[in-house]
């Protein structure tokens, strides 16, 4: 079968800060893949340079048969970025929702004004994603009274009501507290239990290796370890694989 | 348990009307001293005299019998206000946007805009355009060459309200909007400014306030008969200059009044929308 996502010889810069080294990454449609490393590894930049919220600085990314090379430029590279981003959802460690709109707004808002789709089809496609991360119940509600739990969860059916080919997590549990993390994962799970490809950014080790078809590891802007959760938790080759499991594990998590 | 109970529901009732007793006590006490300042204020006006000091005399002939005269002159204070604002606004609003540009004639042109205007008196600006349009050919009435100055010295000034209140839009809700796919175009409109919006209102509605104050400049020209301009003429004339500007000072304090209640009424409102 084809990779859904294909990077390759992916590079990236802040400034003189060499953060993506040379990385190239297929990953099959319907796979999990959990991205785990230390804070300033390069997995969140890599993650967002996916959807391009991040310009790489050399490689180039394809998407569902959609190839972007960093180095092109004018009318035509802008708008097969566009293509990228509809193709890829995301979600972000701080909701981002938008704040001056109701719950269903929010979920509607990419449908009809990006996709120009019928307002009652967006509707109806809103509902039902809702309904699926479990907040129908909230939709008329506004994000500044949902906790950080229900507003990750309408941020999630927000990016599915897109109808990407791929959803791109950034650490979505890391701004919550803990006793609401358990619902977000749980809608994630189900996310991916439907067949969606999903790239996660995360310190939840138990998500990876309960969820995860393949486990990545990040350290200095390179992939040092790319195995199944299986043998990655109960083997990690690398020492600083070792070391990033010790932690968690000695973290309680 | 039960009397313990009530008894904690009663002790933290006395604490509630302890606390109320004292903001109306507080209230009151600003109110007293609003009277007796007010009181005061009206007395140095009265002619009266304590022992060899002696307040000011007024001519209230004169005062009565041109009260409808200045106060005729509100109307055009607000209509000269009301346009301006309605030109600063947008104005301003270009402005913020046009500093956000990475295109360099566009930032330049705001930067350029913002620093002329701010760099030189609203008064003289107001005189310029009184005397440099006609030479260039532009003949405007005495009303619009006054809310073109007055509209864009407010939309220097009111841009940088703009500029803040975009930039406190966070980056967060920018990158959730290019994630969908939303163009700059559309994440602006449909995004960004919504919420700036509400965040410039308040400030926008104190240089409303100022704006009608400083509307006041635009009589010097001598073709604006508002408050100000009615004031100095029926003053000059009848030598009661002190008695006319005292009735203009009146119109104004009394209109910044309302509209700053109705203003506190509009914050109220949007804190009460906000979520």
């Amino acid at each position: 079968m084809a990779p859904i996502v294909r990077i390759s010889n992916l590079n990236k810069y802040f400034g003189r800060l060499h953060v993506l080294k040379n990385i190239s990454l297929e990953v099959q449609p319907r796979e999990v893949i959990c991205l785990i490393g230390r804070s300033g590894s390069g997995k969140s930049t890599l993650l967002r340079c996916i959807n391009f919220l991040e310009e790489p600085s050399g490689g180039s990314i394809e998407v569902d048969g959609l190839t972007v090379h960093s180095h092109e430029r004018g009318n035509e590279h802008r708008q097969r970025i566009h293509e990228v981003r509809l193709k890829t959802g995301m979600v972000f460690q701080e909701f981002n929702l938008f704040p001056h709109m109701s719950v269903l707004q929010n979920v509607i808002e990419g449908p009809v004004t990006v996709k120009g789709m019928e307002r009652s089809e967006a509707i109806a496609l809103g509902e039902k994603n809702l309904d699926s991360v479990g907040m129908l119940f909230k939709r008329d509600e506004y994000p500044l009274r949902l906790s950080g739990g229900q507003k990750q969860r309408v941020a999630i059916a927000r990016a599915l009501t897109m109808q990407p080919r791929v959803m791109l997590f950034d650490e979505p549990t890391s701004a919550l507290d803990p006793e609401l993390i358990g619902e977000v994962l749980n809608v994630m799970k189900k996310v991916a239990k439907d067949g969606m490809t999903m790239i996660v950014v995360t310190h939840e080790m138990g998500f990876a290796r309960e969820v995860a078809d393949r486990v990545l590891v990040m350290a200095e802007g390179e992939i040092i370890e790319d195995a199944n959760p299986t043998a990655l938790f109960s083997a990690p080759k690398d020492p600083r694989t070792q070391a990033l499991i010790e932690r968690y594990r000695t973290g309680g998590r | 348990m039960d009397t313990a109970n009530s008894s904690g529901q009663s002790q933290a009732d006395l604490l509630v009307a302890v606390q109320k007793r004292k903001q109306a006590n507080f209230r009151m006490g600003v109110g007293a001293t609003w009277g007796i300042l007010l009181l005061i204020l009206i007395f140095l006006f009265s002619g009266k005299s304590i022992g060899s000091y002696q307040t000011i005399q007024l001519n209230t002939e004169f005062m009565r019998n041109n009260l409808a005269f200045i106060g005729g002159g509100l109307g055009q204070t607000l209509f000269v206000s009301i346009l301006s604002i309605l030109l600063a606004m947008l104005l301003a609003l270009l402005t913020a946007l046009g500093r956000l540009s990475t295109f360099p004639p566009i930032f330049a042109l705001s930067t350029f805009y913002v620093s002329l205007i701010r760099g030189t008196p609203l008064y003289l600006q107001i005189f310029f355009f009184f005397l440099a349009l006609p030479q260039l050919g532009i003949i405007l009435s005495g009303v619009l060459a006054g809310v073109l100055a007055l509209g864009l010295n407010y939309g220097a000034y009111m841009s940088e309200t703009f500029r803040a209140a975009l930039s406190s839009v966070g980056k967060g809700q920018r990158e959730a909007a290019t994630a969908l796919g939303m163009t700059p175009l559309q994440t602006m409109r449909r995004v960004i400014l919504p919420q700036a919006l509400r965040f410039a209102i308040p400030p926008m509605g104190n240089d409303f306030i100022s704006m009608t104050k400083d509307s006041a400049l635009v009589s010097a020209t001598g073709f604006v008969h508002e408050l100000m301009w009615r004031a100095q003429k029926v003053g000059r004339a009848q030598f009661n200059n002190l008695e006319a500007l005292l009735m203009a000072a009146m119109f104004y304090w009394v209109m910044t009044l309302l509209l700053t209640f109705l203003q506190s009424r509009l914050e109220a409102y949007l804190a009460k929308g906000d979520r």
